[in-house]
């Protein structure tokens, strides 16, 4: 009987720990640009994040800049569409086209604020070391 | 304060220097006669980014101490090798010597000299070397050329001129005049204005073309219109009686039989076909009235097309000021907007009536308050010379049983408040809708959609007027993309609802809806970067809403995007003033995965969004809707739809030339429905924010035309 109750508490957990599974999705665009920048500033990508408990997974692709990717990072907005500080750094392909990945551990304001909409993935380059790429990620 | 003896020796001295350093600029390596070719060019292709002074939109500032910070260090080469692999935007490129002549343009611009010395692409002189970056006196509003650069505009002006007046002759038979009561309840078969109504409700009784037989449309006929315009056509052709009136680009009224789209006449009444085609054409009495870009309102008789009377509106001796719009005819009035009213100047932007048979002013309705009027303590102090702006550039709707008309503005000039210095007063009237008394322009009431709007995001846009449960509302939707409910006999706010995403706003007063700025938005300061969503593109712009009264839910043509504005100093001078005044960097807007177009309907009663399809490319057009229950819309990308007005579904497509623009209508001839629509080219933001965020939406640079589509004949 207890190793039934257990079973059922640990298929309860599991279950709960699943439905508390949240996914997020991004689209990659230009950060923002005027005739000067847009030929320096170029291409797209996707991105998808999954949140499992405190853990943010991030996957996506990038393609069609003009210049190598640097770096990339998540951050922190007080506002959706209005900058704010990074707060990870993620993995990025150092080319023009490629994949952006990472996996973080959010403190609950990080996490919060992702429900928000407040959290959003950089992708920096040669030619854009401010940012090339960007998108918050919304459900 | 005691002055030491040494410092007007120093003042002297520094002024001469000032004044030989002035005399010793030497002449710039270009001619005048390239400015003069690179002047033309400019106008054509990049004045509506940059404004035809110069002075900045969409694009930045090219003439002023602006450009000379931005630009003065670096070479004449690097400018134009600048403009040779950016400009235009979207990819497209001007041939010959357009880039070399642009740059001989911009350094004359800046107060250089023209020379016997060619410029030459590869030119190694620095710009402030030979411009001392003070915008030309021709640049001023009202400032004449120079003797050289008058004789060669007059010159180019007499070679480019087209035959004036009636150029093709003929009558409309069996003309009937339009009447109050026509106006007041138009016959399901006419056309009579912009938005077919007096309340803008953009919706039509025909129901021949329905949701199962619209897939069955033809084109009847198609009839090419005058190209050339960049500061936007977007023309309202109307019907009466068989006959559509349609504008062109250049002042080219033409009058064609409905049916068949064969030319019944044709007035030439325009020189500069620069001159874009009006957002509206009226018909009243005898005539066909339009307004012009140079703010001449105007009558031709509709029989003939022969000239009536032609008025100036206001006074442009002194200012560009300029209309983008027609009038409004109401008993025996032609009620008319103003734009471009930026100049720092005595005389404001006014709404005004003039009398239909002879073009008399009648009244005239200020949509700024100056100090010591009610409403004058808006401005921050602002002294009243400087108070520039709230154009309406939209034609206003009417109410006959309320006698009020309603009108929106636009945004305080320049459009930041840090360039304005206006602090963070209400700038009143801008950016509010006004309800006027029709007889007297008296004003009844007024909404202020955006108290000291900062972004340029226009309120100005259509008044729809609607009816339902006995109350009597009028809904608008300015750049915000928020749709206002208001109680149109008292202006009471009776809410809204964001169609798009907008974080300018971070909260609204509940009960009286004043929206309240962010905070770092309210505390501005030039030269810093500034986000909003949405851009200047508008989540909602000059593409009318439509009013589907089968279902009493609106349906509205809207636009995703963002951008970063960076607020410019302006100088505080008489005759200055700009209808800019700041830098803007555009992208995507988030969530909207891309999609800058968005069609969307929203029931009357609840504000609830009913349904929403969103795309790539923006849309372009009005929307009409139909007692057939179709919605018609058009966009960038060349397509024209038509979905089901009830439940967003597209029910039928075709691809056009060029990019679908304007005001479509339907209208009935011999009993049949005929649905018509303009392709078009050029605009402001509407068309410039998606050169640099839509950059794989392609078109041609040329296209202006209109397509009528029916049913086939049974058989």
């Amino acid at each position: 009987m207890t190793r039934i109750l257990i079973a059922a508490l640990a298929g309860a957990w599991a279950v709960g720990t699943l439905a508390a599974q949240d996914t997020f999705k991004t689209r990659l665009s230009p950060t923002p640009i005027d005739a000067q920048l847009a030929p320096t500033v170029t291409g797209h990508g996707s991105i998808s994040a999954v949140l499992t408990g405190a853990k943010l997974t991030i996957n996506g692709t990038f393609e069609d800049m003009r210049s190598g990717a640097t770096a990339a990072h998540l951050y922190q907005s007080k506002v959706i569409g209005v900058p704010g500080v990074a707060i990870h750094d993620l993995t990025v392909s150092k080319a023009m086209a490629g994949t952006v990945s990472g996996s973080v551990d959010l403190t609950p304001p990080q996490a919060d604020a992702l429900r928000k909409g407040l959290l959003y993935v950089v992708v920096h380059s040669e030619g854009a070391p401010d940012g090339n790429l960007r998108g918050w990620l919304l459900k | 304060m005691k002055i030491p003896a040494i410092f007007p020796v120093a003042l002297i001295t520094a002024c001469g220097l000032a004044i030989l350093f002035a005399q010793q600029r030497p002449a710039g390596p270009y001619t005048a006669a390239q400015a003069t070719a690179g002047r033309a060019v400019y106008q054509t292709n990049c004045a509506s980014c940059h404004a035809a002074d110069l002075s900045g939109r969409e694009g930045p500032q090219l003439a002023g101490a602006n450009f000379l910070s931005q630009w003065g260090d670096r070479t004449i080469g690097e400018l134009v090798n600048f403009m040779q692999s950016t400009m235009p935007p979207g990819g497209a490129s001007l041939g010959g010597d357009a880039y070399v002549n642009l740059a001989a343009f911009i350094l004359d611009a800046n107060s250089a000299q023209a020379g016997n010395q060619a410029l030459a692409a590869a030119s190694g002189v620095t710009i402030r070397s030979v411009a001392p970056g003070q915008r030309a006196a021709y640049l001023q509003p009202g400032g004449a050329a120079t003797a050289q650069q008058a004789k060669q505009e007059k010159q180019g002006k007499q070679e480019k001129q087209t035959p004036r007046g009636i150029t093709v002759a003929g009558e409309v038979k069996n003309y009937t005049p339009v009447t109050d009561a026509m106006l007041r309840n138009p016959d399901p078969g006419d056309w009579l204005m912009i938005r077919r109504d007096y309340k803008a409700n953009y919706f039509s009784p025909l129901n021949q073309i329905t949701t199962q037989n619209v897939n069955d449309l033809r084109l009847v006929w198609s009839w090419s219109m005058q190209d050339g315009a960049i500061l936007g056509n977007q023309p309202a052709p109307i019907v009466h009686n068989g006959v559509l009136y349609v504008n062109n680009n250049g002042g080219v009224l033409q009058a064609l039989d409905a049916k068949s789209g064969e030319l019944i006449w044709e007035n030439r009444y325009g020189t500069n076909p620069g001159w874009p085609a009006m957002r509206g054409i009226t018909i009243y009495g005898d005539n066909v009235y339009l307004a012009t870009n140079q703010a001449h309102l105007m009558a031709f008789n509709a029989r003939n097309g022969r000239v009536v009377w032609d008025t100036t509106i206001g006074d442009r001796s002194k200012g560009e000021h300029s209309t983008t719009s027609g009038p409004l005819a109401v008993k025996g009035k032609l009620i008319q907007g103003l734009g471009a009213c930026a100049t720092y100047r005595e005389e404001k932007c006014f709404i005004s009536a003039y009398d239909a048979k002879t073009g008399k002013e009648l009244w005239r309705f200020k949509t700024v308050a100056l100090d010591g009027e009610p409403g004058g303590d808006t401005w921050g102090g602002l002294a009243n010379i400087f108070r520039a702006g709230a154009e309406s550039w939209i034609t206003g709707s009417y109410d006959p049983d309320l006698n009020l008309t309603y009108w929106g503005t636009a945004q305080a000039k320049p459009w930041m408040r840090a360039s304005r210095g206006s602090g963070n007063g209400a700038t009143l009237y801008a950016n509010s809708t006004l309800a006027l008394n029709a007889d007297t322009g008296k004003l009844v009431w007024y909404y202020d959609h955006a108290p000291g709007e900062t972004l340029d995001l226009d309120e100005v846009f259509e008044r729809v007027l609607v009816d339902d449960q006995g109350q009597s509302y009028v809904f608008s939707s300015g750049k915000t993309g928020i749709l206002w409910k208001l109680d149109r006999k008292t202006g009471k706010y009776l809410g809204h609802k964001e169609m798009v995403f907008q974080n300018v706003y971070d909260s609204y007063n509940p009960a009286t809806g004043e929206p309240h700025y962010r905070n770092d938005i309210v505390e501005q300061r030039i030269g810093e970067w500034i986000p909003g969503c949405p851009s200047t593109e508008g989540g909602k712009n000059w593409p009318a809403m439509s009013y589907y009264q089968p279902a009493n839910r609106l349906i509205v043509p809207l636009s995703q995007s963002c951008l970063e504005f960076s607020a410019q100093p302006v100088e505080k001078v008489e005759g200055g003033g700009t209808g800019g005044g700041a830098r803007p960097r555009y992208f995507e807007m988030p969530g909207s995965n891309g999609n800058v177009g968005k069609l969307a309907s929203y029931d009357v009663r609840t504000l609830r969004e009913v349904w929403k399809y969103e795309q790539r490319a923006p849309f372009l057009t009005g929307v009409l809707s139909t007692a057939g229950g179709v919605a018609f819309v058009g966009d960038l990308n060349r397509m024209l739809r038509a979905f089901d007005a009830n439940t967003g579904r597209i029910l039928w497509e075709t691809r056009l030339p060029a990019a679908v623009q304007g005001f479509p209508l339907t209208f009935a001839v011999g009993g049949k429905q005929y649905f018509a629509v303009t392709t078009a080219n050029g605009g402001g933001s509407p068309r410039n924010v998606p050169r640099l965020l839509d950059t794989d939406v392609h078109g041609p640079e040329t296209g202006n035309a209109l397509y009528v589509f029916a049913l086939p004949d049974r058989k």
